[in-house]
């Protein structure tokens, strides 16, 4: 429960802000549109839509979208709400950003001039890390607020996935339950999903880049639904409705969906074991590592020997691989050097963007290793789930050519894995800038194909997302 | 009893400043055999010839890319072996010294993507002195990456043509649709060859790319930077030393985005002039893929 010194003080800055709103507007007009240049797709029939369904309903609204960069709630209000909806206060959101990125920012003027910004724009900081008590008392006044603002009526911005996403995809795979949560304790709540990007967004950022051109999708939904008797149900019905709005997104966008990767590798080969005796001494190994690997990575390795090290460094290269083909189809050419695995945690970081991907080692076996690696467009796949990329390994029949074996093959795995295409024959293989595109119908598929071989194995993979 | 290991053969390193630019073409192509896995075309390797992919290439696997650096730095030696440190940090650039052995640091072998680019490479770090008549018959790296597309892409159009000629009824039809696609992508690409301007803007898509994430780590570290004033002043030490490690980390990021925006730049800017052998290259690649396009319209 909220006390009375906290109600009194979210009334305060709700009269507060009210009064600033339009001050604010022609900020955000002047900032966004004049100095950076940015420009939305459709906005007023975009507008029109969800103003259609917004004027039907007067109760409570949780805003909730993807989150690429630091001044998303700032976009999504601006594409949303026309000057002429402005004196409907109550739709204005509440927003909860990091206490640490904005709070403390600067001089002891600038800071100043932050915090009257943020409160003026609704703002409550919100305290994500520390397992403290008074992290946790934080959180939980903050989440009294917000409950006691959509119990008034009003409305809060909250991203549902928290941070800025890691890979620049909505992944509704992991929800998080705090929007669930919030829909089953306030009657007549609705969730505003909106998906924002700008053409060029490809991973998150601290702010769009200059003339960006955004387009946006979105939709009014219900925030409980009979039967949803748990948070998760509720968080699990919105973030699958905003995966499906991302979808949209990407159909009409120029920039790929499915962005994933794969790579074989073959343990016997001789190219393999020149590159890494396993019995090698320690100056060469050292020259291996320090051209394929990254310090942390090394230290990793440093722990085993012999044929286990042999392996485990084979297992890295096969994921850093892959998931330079998963960034070379969103555009972004890289080498080892700028990924990072873990193969613990199945993750990988593209060092210069912080970019984080989902690695799977698929094969594992005496003869090789295979890696797929996701950047975006589906899920890789855990015990329980099969997940989006399908993928073999086959060997390279003697005398075959592997990388036209591998051609081949998989277009012959994309046919036999479909219902509707009777033969591989009406698919053709084709390459945009290096990378390998299928083509049906005369039409580029967007499937994330990837094409590997070593030694004595080739490897494919494309996405069914 | 005690066998002796039968020693592996020393490659007897050479001073760089004493050998020609064609016999250290000649010596990298002899030291990346092991790696190549196209006879053929790793026979009959010259300067221009890439070291990945096999339809004109030596069918050099991606990750032996490290192995062929490493290659090149067994076989020379070279008088820039002076470590100066760069920054007060961990990091150094090369000057000269004693002779000693040839060091490539990370990053300096990006477009090394032919042994005459590796010689490029080795004459722009001033390991070897320019020799402007042999990097004359040096195609650069933008115009391989693009002669590379061509050669690929009319590989593709060879292969959707006798999927046609072999199907029949529904079937053909679809296969129809996809070379017809393949024609038209095929004919732009010739057109865009002979349109140097155009090839230029074709490739700013990476440049734009990287240099966005340049952009964006820049704006990153200035947002460190404000936060690193206000915990500064706020007196918490404990925030203080997280931004920092923080800050050292886009540091090392930002270095990285660098590098790779340089190379990004480099293609933008050399696919806007043409040298004559890359003319050549070009004009040579796209005769041939003029030729298969006449082919496959007479299928289609």
């Amino acid at each position: 429960m909220l006390s009375d010194v906290d109600v009194r003080s979210l009334r305060r800055q709700e009269r507060l802000s009210a009064w600033a709103r339009w001050p604010i507007y022609i900020f955000l007009f002047f900032s966004l549109r004049l100095y950076y240049g940015y420009r939305f797709e459709d906005m007023e029939a975009f507008r029109l839509s969800l103003w259609k369904k917004l004027d039907k309903h007067q109760g409570p609204i949780i805003w909730a979208a993807n989150h690429l960069t630091l001044i998303d709630s700032f976009l999504i209000f601006w594409a949303l709400v026309p000057p002429s909806k402005l004196s409907r206060t109550k739709i204005i959101p509440w927003s909860t950003p990091e206490y640490r990125n904005y709070y403390h920012l600067g001089g002891p003027i600038y800071k100043r001039f932050i915090r009257f910004l943020m409160y003026a724009c609704r703002c409550i900081p919100f305290l994500r890390g520390g397992d403290d008590e008074v992290s946790i008392q934080w959180r939980e006044n903050v989440y009294q607020k917000c409950r006691w603002i959509l119990l008034n009526g009003g409305s809060v911005f909250i991203f549902p996935v928290a941070g800025r996403s890691k890979n620049g995809w909505f992944d509704p795979h992991r929800p998080k339950d705090l929007l669930g949560r919030l829909a089953q304790e306030v009657p007549g709540v609705k969730f505003l999903c909106v998906y924002l990007r700008g053409e060029g967004q490809i991973f998150r950022t601290v702010y769009p880049r200059r003339r960006e051109r955004f387009r946006m999708v979105g939709d009014l939904i219900d925030g409980l639904l009979p039967g949803e008797t748990n948070p998760r149900m509720t968080s699990q019905r919105l973030f699958n409705r905003l995966a499906e709005l991302q979808n949209d997104w990407f159909a009409g966008s120029g920039l790929a969906k499915n962005c994933a990767g794969n790579d074989v590798i073959d343990l016997a080969s001789p190219h393999a074991r020149d590159i890494f005796p396993p019995d090698g001494d320690p100056e060469t190994i050292e020259e291996v590592y320090s051209r394929r690997l990254t310090a942390k990575e090394t230290a990793y390795l440093s722990e085993f020997s012999g044929e286990a090290r042999y392996r485990i460094f084979w297992k890295f290269i096969a994921a850093k691989e892959a998931a330079m083909k998963a960034l070379a189809q969103s555009g972004v050419m890289s080498n080892f050097k700028d990924l990072e695995a873990d193969l613990f945690r199945r993750r990988i970081v593209h060092l210069p963007t912080a970019c984080e991907m989902d690695i799977a080692l698929t094969v594992d076996d005496a003869e090789k290793v295979h890696a797929i690696c996701v950047l975006r467009g589906g899920y890789i796949g855990d015990d329980d789930h099969p997940g989006d990329v399908l993928w073999e390994v086959r060997q390279v029949p003697d005398g075959a050519a592997p990388s036209e074996f591998a051609r081949e093959s998989c277009l012959n795995f994309i046919a036999a894995s479909s219902d509707d295409i009777r033969t591989p024959d009406v698919l053709a293989m084709t390459d945009d800038g290096g990378i390998p595109k299928v083509l049906r119908n005369g039409r580029v598929c967007d499937w994330g194909v990837s094409l590997s071989h070593s030694g004595r194995f080739a490897a494919y993979s494309f996405m069914v997302s | 009893m005690a066998f002796k290991r039968r020693e592996a053969p020393t490659v007897e390193a050479v001073d760089l400043n004493t050998i020609s630019p064609k016999d250290t073409e000649t010596r990298i192509i002899q030291g990346v055999k092991k790696y190549a896995t196209n006879e053929g075309n790793w026979s009959r390797a010259d300067a221009n010839t890439p070291f990945l992919g096999s339809i004109i290439g030596m069918g050099i696997e991606s990750s032996n890319l490290a192995d062929v650096t490493m290659s090149i730095e067994r076989q020379f030696l070279t008088r820039k072996t002076n470590r100066v440190p760069v920054n007060g940090g961990s990091e150094f650039r090369l000057e000269d010294g004693e002779l000693g052995k040839l060091r490539i640091l990370d990053g300096q072998d990006a477009t090394a993507a032919t042994p005459g680019l590796s010689v490029k490479m080795l004459m722009d770090l001033g390991h070897m002195p320019k020799d402007e008549g042999y990097l004359s018959g040096v195609v650069s790296y933008a115009y391989i990456v693009a002669v590379g597309d061509g050669y690929r892409m009319n590989d593709g159009l060879k292969k959707a043509v006798e999927k046609v000629q072999r199907l029949s009824g529904a079937e053909r039809e679809e296969a129809f649709m996809n070379l017809k696609t393949l024609i038209a992508k095929a004919r732009e690409y010739v057109s865009l060859l002979g349109d140097i301007k155009a090839l230029a803007e074709n490739r700013r898509k990476t440049y734009e790319n990287d240099r966005q994430t340049v952009d964006n780590l820049r704006q990153e570290l200035s947002m460190i930077g404000e936060k690193l004033k206000g915990a500064t002043a706020s007196g918490d030490s404990g925030q203080v030393a997280t931004l920092r490690s923080e800050e050292t980390s886009i540091r090392s990021r930002l270095k990285m985005g660098e590098q790779r925006y340089k190379i990004s730049e480099q293609v933008v800017r050399e696919s806007a002039g043409r040298k004559a052998v890359e003319e050549a290259k070009v004009r040579e690649i796209s005769t041939i893929l003029s030729q298969t396009i006449t082919d496959a319209q007479r299928v289609a």
